[in-house]
């Protein structure tokens, strides 16, 4: 029996704009597995990225429950990393000192010497290994998500939270970047994966990540559906996209999407 | 780069243009010290062709040269003037050997007086930027007086701080300290402005970054939020430098007794134009000099930027 690591009761969140208070998400509840990757897909503007935001500790709920390991979230912890589209690393920092910082901050019996040794194997991994003296502007866009990536990993926290990390990147370094999280998460299978939940607007990279896709639906912004992806592991991108079940699999993701932009779009017409 | 971009350039000609016309016979009465004129330019033409030998980028060997041309221009049309022609008054207008040569003759004194200044400048400098950094951290952190302290800062650094020395002279035991005080003053409010506005517009994404890593509040603060505004926090520190030379050497023709306005004022007051020429120029290269050193440190802290 899996356990849940990340369990969404319920929840209800409201921001407020120049006053105004706005209804981002309402009645979202899903379970994350212990070592499962998880992604939120939906519209722009259908809260997953608010959704994230509260599993980050950034962002209060106004009502329902958030639980990890059982147990009630109060604001940020060192059990999570976070991958940001913008600015996860310190622009003032080198990349390798960005690394060695998070791990100073999420792993605190790690000493000085360990930490110089573990951003150096991640760097290696993520293929930056020629780049940690060089400071973030001096990287490309996706260079610096990789080692945001690296960092991350690096971390060692049991769960992992990205924020459309790769949707600032060229399309052609998108596909490498994602093909690097997909080996470097799922591992030879030996270690123990670590528990993700990834917002994204991709569908393509939603179905290769993950192993269960959680729709969302804007105004109000609240589940949809939520769908498991049933295809095996380890996966490989152009074996995968050729099968007839990834084509019927992909279809079935973009009609719940689109029924749902239809409706509203619909149900705009017979308002006008 | 070839020979002829290195070597051949309009400078050097200027340079020959300046030693013909040393050739020509002095018109002023006044002793003119055209070995030392002489002595000086082939000095810099010494330093400008060793330099050319090792400078890499043409940009740099041109901004050299460039300037390296503008004084012998400016060298040769002040001899011709004074000197050479004798066209304006030689009381008050001194020819370059006898600056140059008083420069030398009085080098002791000016180092003394270019210590004393620098001394009086970096303490109230140093003083008021190691108070306003740390405190424009903890107030523009905490959102709650941050408002209030920004109209606040407006306030006192819209008085021109030159206004304080009066006040200043009664308060205070030395004349020193008054200009430190002043100094002090100057620099202090635009630093803690910048710190504060630095503090105010670190990037919300940024402050997001640190809170998911879980950093602690004084990390926070020394880690993130001061490097996040370094950038304005050296605005404010090179408006407080400018302002400083500004006060301190007013300051030191008010009243001092050392210091390099001190040093002009005294001179100009028994008509000894040439040594206050002397002053005018070792002023701006002091001050050319430092804010060169400063500008050195802040590129150096901000190499991260783009």
């Amino acid at each position: 029996m899996t356990t849940n690591k990340i369990e969404i009761k319920d929840l209800t969140v409201n921001y407020t704009e120049n006053k105004r208070s706005f209804n981002a998400l309402t009645n979202v509840s899903f379970n994350v597995a212990d070592g499962e990757f998880v992604s939120v897909i939906g519209a722009s503007g259908c809260g997953k990225s608010t959704l994230l935001s509260v599993l980050e500790g950034l962002y209060a709920p106004a009502g329902g429950s958030v639980k990890i390991d059982g147990e009630e979230l109060h604001g940020t912890g060192s059990e999570r990393g976070v991958v940001f589209q913008h600015y996860s690393l310190f622009p003032w920092m080198t990349t390798k000192k960005n690394i060695e910082f998070g791990i100073k901050q999420a792993r605190h019996d790690v000493k000085r010497n360990e930490r110089s040794k573990i951003a150096d194997e991640f760097l290696q991994k993520v293929g930056l290994g020629e780049f940690g003296r060089k400071y973030p502007s001096q990287l490309s866009g996706g260079m610096q998500q990789r080692a945001a990536i690296a960092r991350a990993l690096a971390m060692d926290t049991q769960i992992l939270l990205m924020d459309e990390p790769f949707s600032a990147i060229d399309a052609k370094n998108r596909v490498v970047l994602q093909e690097l999280l997909l080996e470097l998460w799922e591992g030879d299978g030996t270690e123990k994966r670590k528990t993700v939940v990834f917002v994204t607007h991709d569908i393509d990279e939603a179905i290769l990540l993950s192993d269960k896709i959680v729709v969302l639906t804007a105004h109000p912004g609240t589940v949809n559906e939520i769908v498991n992806v049933p295809f095996e592991r380890p996966r490989r991108r152009e074996e995968l996209v050729k099968t007839d079940e990834y084509g019927k699999f992909r279809s079935r993701l973009l009609a719940l999407l689109y029924n749902d932009i239809a409706e509203r779009i619909g149900g705009e017409e017979v308002v006008l | 780069m070839s020979f002829v971009k290195r070597y051949l350039r309009v400078t050097h000609i200027l340079f020959a243009v300046l030693l013909l016309i040393q050739l020509l016979p002095d018109k002023s009465v006044k002793e003119v010290h055209t070995g030392s004129l002489i002595a000086a330019a082939v000095g810099i033409e010494v330093i400008i062709l060793v330099a050319s030998a090792f400078i890499k980028k043409e940009k740099s060997l041109e901004l050299l040269l460039d300037i390296a041309g503008f004084v012998y221009a400016v060298l040769s049309a002040w001899s011709l003037a004074t000197a050479k022609f004798n066209v304006l008054n030689d009381l008050l207008f001194p020819a370059p050997g006898t600056v140059i040569h008083q420069f030398v003759e009085d080098r002791d004194k000016i180092g003394i007086n270019v210590l004393s200044s620098l001394g009086t400048t970096l303490q109230g400098f140093l003083i008021a930027v190691v108070i306003a950094v740390p405190l424009g951290l903890f107030i523009g952190w905490s959102a709650r007086v941050g408002g209030a302290a920004t109209y606040i800062t407006k306030f006192f650094s819209s008085i021109p701080p030159i206004v304080y020395i009066p006040y200043g002279i009664a308060l205070l035991p030395t004349f020193r300290s008054v200009s430190v005080f002043v100094i002090f003053l100057a620099t202090f409010w635009p630093v803690f402005a910048g710190t504060m506005s630095g503090v105010l517009n670190v990037d919300k994404r940024i402050i997001d970054s640190a809170k998911v890593l879980n950093v602690g509040k004084a990390e926070t603060l020394f880690r993130v939020i001061l490097p996040a505004a370094l950038s304005q926090i050296f605005l404010g520190c090179n408006q407080g430098l400018s302002v400083s030379f500004i006060l301190l050497t007013s300051a030191e023709m008010i009243g001092a007794r050392d210091g390099m306005g001190y040093y002009v004022k005294y001179y100009s007051d028994f008509g000894d134009y040439t040594r206050t020429i002397t002053g005018l120029l070792v002023i701006g290269f002091v001050v050319i000099g430092v804010t060169f050193l400063f500008n050195k440190l802040q590129n150096h802290l901000l190499r991260w930027k783009r």
